[in-house]
């Protein structure tokens, strides 16, 4: 296996006293595309979140590109430019489609110019191309979620991480996740989605991760 | 009834006849009404924030009093910070006393706990999304405390707008630190109240009518304000 960009050992996060998740060992290696299949309640969601450095956890240790993060000590925000997660139901500001492609670059201060321009790139990439001066909270669902997709691609990540992207996807959205997704490892992007749709997520895996209850199921 | 229509006929008047001392009156009462806003608001908008979207023990009894101080009488505050600004007050050195700025600090205690609870309740009902996304596009905590305020803008604007019409309304707080002094400390709602204890209730009306038409200038400039972000 390559160089792990994340690395779990010992994870354990608990809800209310409740667990969560409890991985022992787990890497995920840069450019590679992993599926994370599981019944609802598996904590597939919880281990995306973990990596998206948006939950600590509350045993074991996280390390990204050989770095442990603590959480603590550590600057999260650093990493977090680095990895970009797409939720399952995304959630777009209340502004244009442009403005919210546009955020994350905004946040990283990109000029204005280069901001428009990658913008659209990125929109053009999801196939809504004429779609930035558009109110973002009046377009269909699957337009939405393409919107999101767009606004994580334009930072071009390390890593990518997708919670059910193909759910309640009209089917060109669905095709356009698709085509996007297994381009990116080309791109040196690490992919990690959580997916119902085995047939899509196997089609795009080069590797495939099974939970159970928050465990590994080997 | 003669009153009212002779209120009215006056307030029309003075509007538009210039009256200076009236629109020295009317000056003060905005300048303090504004200033009293943006220093309660300096404040209020973070703790607002702070609370509504954060889960800490506590939290409820605090929001129960902040609720509870929405009901703060006027003349307690204005008592309060007599007593703090008083020449025997803690504050007593600085000489505030009957000074414009003693009725914006009065005014802004007034306003403090009503902006506070708008925004916190606006915050509260949010979609708890808008953080976590922000964060993962990179955002700082400060960048996506600010990306919260951004998208309740308009709950936030109408905080604002509640805490103004609050202050410029009251007359406990302002007469008892400010004194109602003429061409100092006098606002519409302290000229109200000396006009009609002197018997002279059609000027009263008309420094009413007046006061009613800042009020809704102020929220008009608002609501122009929220209609432009959306």
């Amino acid at each position: 296996m390559a160089e792990p960009l994340f690395s779990l050992r010992g994870v354990v996060k608990r809800f209310q006293g409740q667990e969560a998740l409890n991985i022992e060992r787990l890497d995920f290696a840069v450019g590679q595309t992993t599926a994370v299949e599981g019944p609802n309640g598996a904590g597939k969601t919880t281990l995306l979140q973990i990596l998206a450095l948006l939950l600590a956890p509350d045993q074991g240790r996280l390390f990204y590109a050989g770095q442990e993060v603590t959480h603590a000590g550590v600057h999260l925000t650093t990493l977090r430019r680095e990895i970009t997660l797409v939720a399952q139901q995304a959630y777009l500001f209340d502004a244009s489609v442009l403005r919210n492609v546009a955020y994350g670059l905004r946040l990283r201060g990109v000029g204005r110019a280069e901001r428009g321009q990658r913008a659209e790139a990125a929109l053009t990439q999801v196939g809504l191309a004429s779609f930035g001066p558009r109110r973002a909270r009046r377009l269909s669902g699957g337009e939405m979620q393409r919107v999101a997709l767009a606004r994580a691609l334009v930072l071009r990540p390390r890593s990518l991480l997708l919670d059910e992207p193909f759910a309640n996807l009209d089917a060109e959205s669905s095709a356009v996740f698709e085509r996007v997704i297994a381009g990116l490892p080309a791109q040196g992007c690490t992919v990690i989605l959580v997916s119902h749709a085995r047939e899509q997520a196997h089609r795009l895996a080069q590797r495939v991760v099974a939970l159970e209850r928050g465990r590994l199921v080997t | 009834m003669d009153f009212f229509v002779g209120g009215v006929a006056r307030g029309l008047h003075l509007l538009v006849g210039f009256d200076p001392e009236v629109y020295a009156i009317a000056w003060l009462s905005l300048r303090v009404s504004l200033a009293a806003v943006a220093l309660a608001a300096l404040a209020a908008v973070p703790l607002g924030l702070l609370i509504g979207q954060n889960e800490f023990p506590g939290k409820r009894l605090l929001v129960v009093v902040f609720n509870t101080l929405l009901a703060l009488p006027t003349v307690v505050v204005g008592l309060v910070v007599y007593g703090l600004l008083s020449h025997r007050g803690p504050l007593g050195g600085l000489e505030l006393l009957y000074t414009p700025s003693a009725m914006v600090l009065a005014q802004a205690v007034l306003a403090f706990p009503l902006i506070t609870a708008l925004v916190l309740a606006a915050v509260t009902t949010l979609d708890s999304r808008v953080a976590p996304t922000a964060l993962t596009l990179g955002a700082t905590r400060f960048q996506a405390a600010w990306a919260v305020l951004s998208e309740a803008r308009f709950a936030v604007l109408a905080a604002l707008a509640a805490g103004f019409g609050r202050v410029i309304t009251e007359v406990g707080a302002a007469i008892m630190v400010g004194g109602n002094i003429r061409h100092y400390t006098r606002t519409f709602t302290t000229a109200i109240a000396l006009e009609t204890s002197k018997g002279d209730f059609a000027q009263g009306m008309a420094l009413g009518i007046f006061l009613l038409v800042l009020a809704l200038a102020v929220n008009l400039a608002i609501h122009h304000l929220q209609m432009r972000w959306r």
